[in-house]
């Protein structure tokens, strides 16, 4: 197929059309909302965690989990900071090359690693991140310490910075995409159905595994030097094992093995983060019942996240994303039948 | 300053230390063995324990000893809750599905215990044989801690006698090696799975309640022993009772050990590095045969 062909192909596909509708959309948003604060810390954090959390979704693809992944968004988020301040590398060159160590680090935990199965393989990314969070705060002349310290962004906050974001999420999210629809990711699927039979048929599992845990920790690498420049610092509690759960929260809710899920995910968990807080004084009256705090707002915020993810795991396996051509289907019949209507 | 007296008295904390990751090592092994399911959550459970017994010593005036019962039984409720309406849903879809319903469990636990419990932040259950130490050359052992390894004992004794010895045991031990071929035998599996998740939670209890005695403890302390129980488990084989007493006794005194020369800033990172470096080799584990 030649390159023309593709693209016809590629302009004619629905998905592509939608995802170039969901764009558009994103990009205008900042012409409605005329908050720095809104567009800065909400939007921006949404495009950045959509690309955290389609990371952490592609090694799910595989058959893999990570309970760890917020060492290679610290690892990414540092070695970008580091890059630009220290050496100073241009921001964006800091950026991809902050992508680029932590995959290297992903390529050697991968190494050692992915032969493992899919618990021992969660067990074992969690201790990694452990012991990322002893090595860097032993090093505060390198890492800054529980300050941290201020990170240049690659262009100007607040609006120059969104739209550029917007756009690195774009590639990001297509490529992940692409890979999926791809050979490798065919193999990922296989290896994740039936490792036994994906071995029969030739599939080389522990390097396609490999291959899934890179390019996952890649993406999980750039998404970190993104946040830490939108948030304007970096610090120890990058590596917090939150950070670490959000891109597993995010794609589950959303809709694991698609495209949408984790960006779906990604706009309502950042979205309670965000919003949650304004709710807090209608919660003032239930303060007395619980003794152990003085403001309860925060510690329900989180019960309700838990309760969410639990019933979403329970009663819509395959997240929010599969009600979507529910949605659909529920609007065509309701037009064809307003169209029947309309003939007798 | 590193002393003689002071690594015996951290290897000593080592084996305080270890009697809870045995009891916490246990009870998941026991849930892996027979359910084969993952539950990250299993700490927190431990965590629940420790608040209850300390509600018990201190509104109802009972003894800690008397209350770890209570807390067993209480933990153990709880278990069968979560085994009935959560953990049963997800039985036999993607395994990744566990980890994700225990990871929404220990949102809920953590946050509804701070809830009710956060502000007395670092609490210990009061002992009445508290500050009493028996001194065995330069170290002292506290009689607390003694209880509690004879605690831990006759625990474990009752554990092996119920697995060997009774008829709920035998379906265990059936159900954990071919759960359809004991379904066939006449074995109800759903009542067997409900009584060994109560099992290991009331074995999380009661680790909860000696922890609450031995050490001060907050809403947060489920997490971490978790992930040490599982690295225990791994090391000690999967399914093996003594596995987990070695491997618990080790990994609790080898990480005290390295606490105490390094100023408790590497204890976990050292165990962490040695679980890999362990799986890295015999992925296995030290003394599993075969791995799930």
């Amino acid at each position: 197929m030649d390159l023309k062909a593709i693209f016809t192909n590629l302009f004619r596909s629905r998905k592509f059309q939608l995802a170039l509708v969901a764009i558009a959309f994103t990009a205008i948003l900042p012409l409605f909302v005329r908050s720095d604060y809104i567009i800065g810390q909400v939007l921006t954090v949404m495009v950045i965690f959509a690309i955290y959390a389609s990371s952490w979704n592609l090694l799910a693809y595989s058959g893999q989990g990570s309970l760890g992944h917020a060492a290679f968004l610290g690892i990414g988020g540092f070695a970008s900071a580091l890059l630009t301040v220290k050496a100073g590398l241009p921001a964006i060159v800091g950026l991809i090359i902050g992508g680029f160590v932590s995959a290297g680090v992903g390529l050697l935990i991968g190494l050692a690693c992915v032969r493992l199965k899919a618990w021992f393989l969660a067990m074992v990314t969690f201790g990694f991140a452990v012991i990322v969070v002893t090595i860097v705060s032993q090093f505060d002349f390198i890492f800054g310490g529980t300050v941290g310290f201020p990170t240049p962004t690659f262009a100007p906050l607040v609006i120059p910075f969104f739209y550029a974001t917007l756009a690195i999420a774009a590639i990001s999210i297509g490529a992940i995409f692409f890979i999926m629809q791809s050979k490798l990711g065919l193999a990922f699927k296989a290896i994740r159905e039936n490792e036994l039979e994906a071995k029969m048929t030739g599939i080389n599992t522990a390097k396609y595994r490999l291959f899934a845990f890179v390019i996952s920790t890649f993406f999980a690498g750039l998404a970190g030097g993104l946040y830490a420049e939108s948030i304007g610092f970096i610090h120890v509690s990058i590596f917090d094992p939150n950070y670490s759960f959000l891109p597993l929260i995010m794609s589950v809710i959303g809709g694991l093995g698609t495209m949408i899920g984790p960006i779906i995910g990604s706009v309502i968990i950042v979205s309670i983060d965000s919003f949650g807080p304004l709710t807090y004084g209608f919660l003032q009256p239930l303060n007395p019942l619980f003794r152990g705090v003085s403001n309860v707002g925060p510690s329900l915020k989180f019960v309700g996240l838990g309760l969410f993810l639990i019933l979403v795991v329970i009663f819509l396996p395959k997240g929010i994303a599969s009600l979507l051509p529910k949605v659909a289907a529920f609007f065509r019949e309701d037009k064809s039948k307003a169209k029947n209507d309309g003939k007798t | 300053m590193i002393t003689l007296s002071g690594l015996a008295q951290a290897l000593l904390f080592g084996l305080a230390n270890g009697c809870i990751y045995i009891l916490l090592a246990t009870g998941l092994n026991l849930i892996f063995g027979v359910m084969k399911l993952v539950n990250f959550a299993h700490g927190q459970l431990l965590m629940v324990g420790a608040f209850v017994a300390y509600e018990v010593t201190t509104i109802a005036g009972l003894s800690p000893y008397v209350s770890i019962l209570v807390s067993m039984g209480t933990v153990a409720l709880i278990g069968i809750v979560l085994e009935e309406f959560a953990f049963r849903k997800v039985r036999g879809t993607e395994k990744l599905n566990e980890i994700f319903i225990s990871l929404g469990l220990i949102y809920v636990f953590q946050n509804v215990a701070t809830l009710l419990w956060e502000k007395n932040y670092s609490i210990q259950i009061p002992s009445p044989l508290a500050g009493l130490s028996l001194a065995v050359g330069e170290a002292t052992i506290k009689y607390d801690l003694l209880l509690a390894v004879g605690i831990v004992i006759i625990i474990l004794i009752g554990l092996v006698l119920l697995t060997k010895k009774t008829k709920v045991g035998l379906a265990m031990r059936a159900t954990s090696q071919k759960s359809d071929a004991s379904m066939l035998m006449g074995i109800n599996i759903n009542r067997v799975y409900v009584f060994t998740f109560a099992v290991g939670a009331a074995l999380a209890g009661a680790a909860g309640a000696l922890y609450g005695i031995l050490f001060p403890f907050n809403p947060a302390i489920g997490a971490l022993p978790t992930i040490k129980a599982f690295a225990i488990i791994i090391l000690g084989g999967l399914g093996s009772i003594p596995g987990a007493v070695v491997g618990g006794l080790l990994y609790g005194v080898a990480e005290s050990a390295t606490g105490y020369l390094t100023n408790g800033t590497w204890a976990d990172a050292v165990a962490f590095a040695l679980l890999i470096a362990v799986l890295i080799i015999r992925p296995t584990g030290l003394f599993g045969e075969k791995g799930e």
